[in-house]
């Protein structure tokens, strides 16, 4: 466990403070008087459940949302950031989320444009050294050329940090950095944040509701809990016992899904099926599965190797080059979208904000995302507003969404709330088949069991569920049939007796079903 | 700003009550009026003498009234043109080209049928009519339709492709109606024959039927979009296609039909200017005036904030002040084109507003420095 480099007694001059933040929406008290000190140098740790302000307090710090009352402090003065732009002119620098990078754009033009300097006519060739010289410096290797969708998500987050660094910030604030990165990614990324700190005298303030990258990487934590600050501690003296009773201010609830009986009948035959990506690589080869009603198939692999593609040509929102789907004994393969809602297909995609969500409507007229097309929605050719907030109001108590009614917006969610709708509203559905992919991707502990909970009640209800995920431990628990999957292809299709962790994930490693056994 | 024990602020605003709109729209009239004081100022008149020739005219004076209620239709018409493909996320600038597109197919009928001369009609002159406005809405919808195609289905921007056809359709115009061209007038001035009384637009207190559907329809997209399934998927493709996509919208034939609409929409407009203004009756030379008075369709449409009744006003009001100005102009020798310059003014002066309207003066109250004490002890339970 590091060592906080300088004595954090109470007489330290914090380089960061926050004085009773208070911030409202309507309907929801965000944060409720908050304090935070952040000492120089130092790995500073916020944590909380979904929904319990992290990102609304960070936001604060950063410019981007004004608290209603409460004042920060640098080094003792106090400051106002009415924008980045006044936090970027005194060091903090921010990593949001979700990615903010221009995926078209190499990694050079991302870390230089927006740069004040280069406001106006961006003279790549003579700030590339510069580029160059801060790379060396925090010993990060990356092809400046190389266009950024080309990069690993690990990369990705790299050149969000350098673009902050490159700006001169001298206290980073990262909000949930590690959700969308496999282990080894998150491993380097801390090792990264670590030497950042211990080398460079940054100050990293990090967001996440993750227990164990608390205690592996920061100083010192700050809890909140539904907008307060619960505690207050350091890192040495925490134990993740204690942490996760600060969090939920009671023993973890865990509902548990409904037990199943045997599986039915046929639901999912997929044959020799074959897909490109967006940039019309091979991304999908030669996948077969068969499913049955009750039956759960976990697609396991790291991300980036064909997961996306499989998910969107089971629901139809990509084209197969070559194979077929059969649904219910019907070739479903080549079938629009709105056919696959129709026949009973639904998909939680991973891209929440971006796919399943439109930001600036209503939770009721996302709902009926799901819903316009459905005759039962419909009354004398408008669509039934009575009765999808009534489906609304169902999905926010059934699924324990926090939201202040039914008509917010879903910007106004946090991502776990968010998450949450979203499963619960294709759900509602009750379709014969899910694919899920990254289903509890961001949530906390308590929600992610609940939404696990969730998936197993459907399955009892004889719904066939195709779980695409990186947590082995989460398809261990829930599969019944568990498919390594690596650079596009299935390793093997293993019964859940047979699936061992190690077997697994060296198959997620790109091992063939020989290998493994040879071993 | 620090005010004492507290801070002062401007910042975005979280929750907009309604009633706020229309007072800032009113006040970004007045300050449009305001500013343009000094236009009247410079050319030496009385001030209020300006204003109450420029309202005069428009509003209460019978000839300008009429000729204000014409004007509002065609820009209402246009502005529908506008805001359909805008609310499904796409701009339609091609106006001007669908107006033309509506005006020519207006008169192909009276054409084809032969009857711009003859005093016998082939057909019930209702029927000839009717066919007229199909004609147009068509016509224009097949301009419209053409970028909304190359869009979806190819990736073209519909801002260039509608850009091109604008100038494409204003040298048909020019074609058909010249000398020697097939709508030439007899006379031969560069304009096109006029329509025979038979064939001119029905009216109800000197006011063509088409007021009827630019009020109709004001009501009509209002609800299809606040309520029907068909509405609410071009609102969901303009704010997120990709999410339209998952919802199981069609990209391709959602675009092609908010463009075949609004494309409609203008070639109504283009029937309404040349085919149904009592005094008009014909394609003038002077068309391309009327095709640049179609992108005050696409301001009011902005304004209204893709509101089709809220454009119902703003429409209303372009039209009676730049009629109005231009009255004033001759009447007190202005400098010439007030009218432009006042429709400039409210033009900035509602897009100042809108600015402003997001955001809200905060006040905070600043703390003390004291760290409130957290525990560190597990909380009770
Ligand atoms: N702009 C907004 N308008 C209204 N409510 C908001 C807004 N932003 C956040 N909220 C609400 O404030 C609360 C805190 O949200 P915040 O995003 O800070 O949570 P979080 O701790 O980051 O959660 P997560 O782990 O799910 O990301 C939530 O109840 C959320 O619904
Ligand atoms: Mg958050």
């Amino acid at each position: 466990m590091p060592k906080p480099l300088h004595a954090d007694g109470p007489s330290a001059e914090p380089i960061l403070a926050a004085r009773a933040l208070t911030k409202r929406f309507p309907g929801v008290l965000a944060l409720d008087h908050v304090d935070v000190e952040v000492q120089e140098r130092e790995i500073h740790a916020i944590l909380g459940q979904n929904g319990a302000g992290k990102t609304t307090l960070m936001n604060i710090l950063f410019g981007l949302v004004q608290p209603d009352e409460g004042a920060l402090f640098l080094r003792g003065h106090q400051v106002e950031f009415r924008s980045p732009h006044d936090a970027l002119a005194h060091g903090i620098g921010m990593v949001h989320q979700t990615r903010r990078l221009v995926s078209a754009h190499t990694v050079l033009e991302n870390i230089v444009l927006g740069h004040p300097r280069v406001r106006g006519v961006l003279n790549l060739r003579r700030v590339a050294p510069e580029v160059e010289v801060l790379c060396n410096k925090y010993g990060f290797t990356v092809d400046l050329a190389a266009r950024v969708w080309q990069l690993p998500e690990g990369e990705r987050q790299w050149v969000e940090i350098l673009k902050a660094l490159y700006r001169g910030a001298q206290a980073l604030i990262l909000d949930e950095p590690t959700s969308t990165l496999t282990p080894p990614e998150v491993t380097t990324l801390l090792a990264g944040l670590q030497a950042l700190v211990r080398d460079q005298g940054v100050t990293i303030l990090l967001v996440t509701h993750k227990l164990p990258i608390v205690m592996a990487a920061s100083h010192r934590v700050t809890v909140l809990r539904s907008g307060k600050v619960v505690a207050r501690v350091r890192t040495a003296d925490a134990t993740e016992d204690m942490l996760v009773r600060h969090m939920i201010g009671r023993d973890i609830a865990v509902r548990t899904g409904k037990r199943s009986g045997e599986p039915g009948l046929p639901v999912l035959q997929v044959d020799r099926l074959s897909a490109v990506n967006d940039k019309g690589q091979l991304a999908l080869q030669d996948i077969s599965f068969s499913l049955r009603e009750g039956e759960i198939l976990g697609v396991a692999g790291v991300t980036g190797n064909g997961q996306d593609e499989l998910a969107q040509v089971l629901a139809g929102l990509r084209d197969a080059v070559s194979g077929t789907v059969r649904f219910d004994g019907r070739d479903v393969t080549g079938l629009s979208p709105l056919a696959h809602w129709r026949v009973g297909i639904g998909y939680v995609p991973a891209e929440r904000v971006e796919v399943a969500s439109i930001a600036a409507f209503s939770l009721v007229e996302n709902t009926a995302l799901n819903y316009h097309f459905d005759p039962a929605f419909a009354r004398r050719g408008l669509l039934d507003d009575a009765r999808l907030e009534q489906l609304t109001r169902n999905i926010l108590s059934g699924y324990d969404v926090k939201a202040p009614t039914a008509r917010t917006r879903a910007q106004h969610l946090s991502g776990g709330n968010l998450q949450k709708l979203i499963l619960g509203r294709v759900l509602s559905r009750k379709p014969r088949l899910l694919i899920a992919h990254l289903p509890t991707q961001g949530l906390d502990v308590e929600a992610a069991a609940f939404v696990r909970a969730a998936l197993l009640d459907a399955k009892a209800d004889g719904a066939a569920i195709v779980l695409i995920s990186e947590d082995l431990d989460e398809i261990l628990s829930l599969a019944d049939w568990v498919a390594p999957i690596y650079e596009g292809r299935f390793g093997a299709v293993l019964p859940r007796a047979e699936a061992d962790i190690e077997t697994v994930g060296a198959m997620m490693a790109g091992w063939s079903a020989k290998e493994v056994r040879v071993q | 700003m620090r005010l004492g024990r507290y801070d002062v602020t401007l910042e975005p605003r979280t929750t907009r009550p309604a009633f706020y709109s229309s007072l800032t729209a009113a006040g970004a009239i007045l300050l449009a009026l305001a500013l343009a004081s000094v236009l009247f100022l410079s050319a030496q008149t009385p001030l209020l003498e300006a204003y109450r020739a420029i309202f005069s005219y428009a509003f209460f004076n019978p000839n300008g009234l009429l000729a204000t209620i014409h004007r509002s239709i065609y820009l209402l018409l246009c502005t529908y043109a506008f805001l359909v493909p805008l609310r499904a996320g796409l701009w339609n600038i091609g106006l001007p080209g669908q107006v033309y597109a509506g005006g020519v197919a207006a008169f192909a009928i009276p054409f084809v049928f032969r009857t711009q001369e003859a005093q016998t009609l082939s057909l019930p002159p209702v029927l000839l009519i009717l066919l007229m406005v199909a004609s147009a809405a068509a016509a224009g919808a097949v301009v419209g339709g053409f970028a909304g195609i190359l869009r979806a289905r190819f990736q073209v921007s519909e801002i260039l492709v509608t850009m091109m056809l604008n100038s494409i359709l204003f040298w048909l115009v020019a074609y058909m109606i010249k000398e020697g061209g097939p709508f030439m007038s007899p006379r031969g001035e560069g304009e096109s024959f006029a329509l025979p009384p038979a064939l001119h637009a029905p009216l109800l207190w000197g006011v063509p039927f088409t007021a009827v559907l630019a009020l109709g329809a004001a009501v009509f997209l209002d609800i299809l979009f606040a309520k029907t399934p068909l509405g609410y998927r071009i609102r969901a493709f303009g704010q997120s296609p990709a999410a339209a996509r998952y919802g199981g919208i069609i990209p391709l034939a959602l675009s092609l039909l908010v463009f075949l609409l609004g494309g409609g929409f203008a070639g109504l407009a283009g029937y309404h200017y040349f085919a149904a203004l009592p005094g008009v009756y014909k394609i003038s030379g002077n068309y391309g005036y009327y095709g640049d008075l179609s992108f005050y369709g696409i301001i009011s449409a902005l304004i209204a904030r893709g509101s089709s009744l809220g454009a119902v006003p703003i429409a209303v009001l372009f039209a009676g002040l730049s009629l109005g100005a231009r009255f004033a102009q001759g009447e007190l020798r202005l400098p010439f084109g007030v009218d432009y310059a006042l429709l400039g003014l409210l033009m900035m002066t509602f897009v100042a507003s809108h600015v402003l309207y997001q955001f809200r003066v905060a006040w905070r109250r600043v703390p003390s420095l004291a760290l409130r004490h957290a525990p560190t002890q597990l909380p009770p339970g």
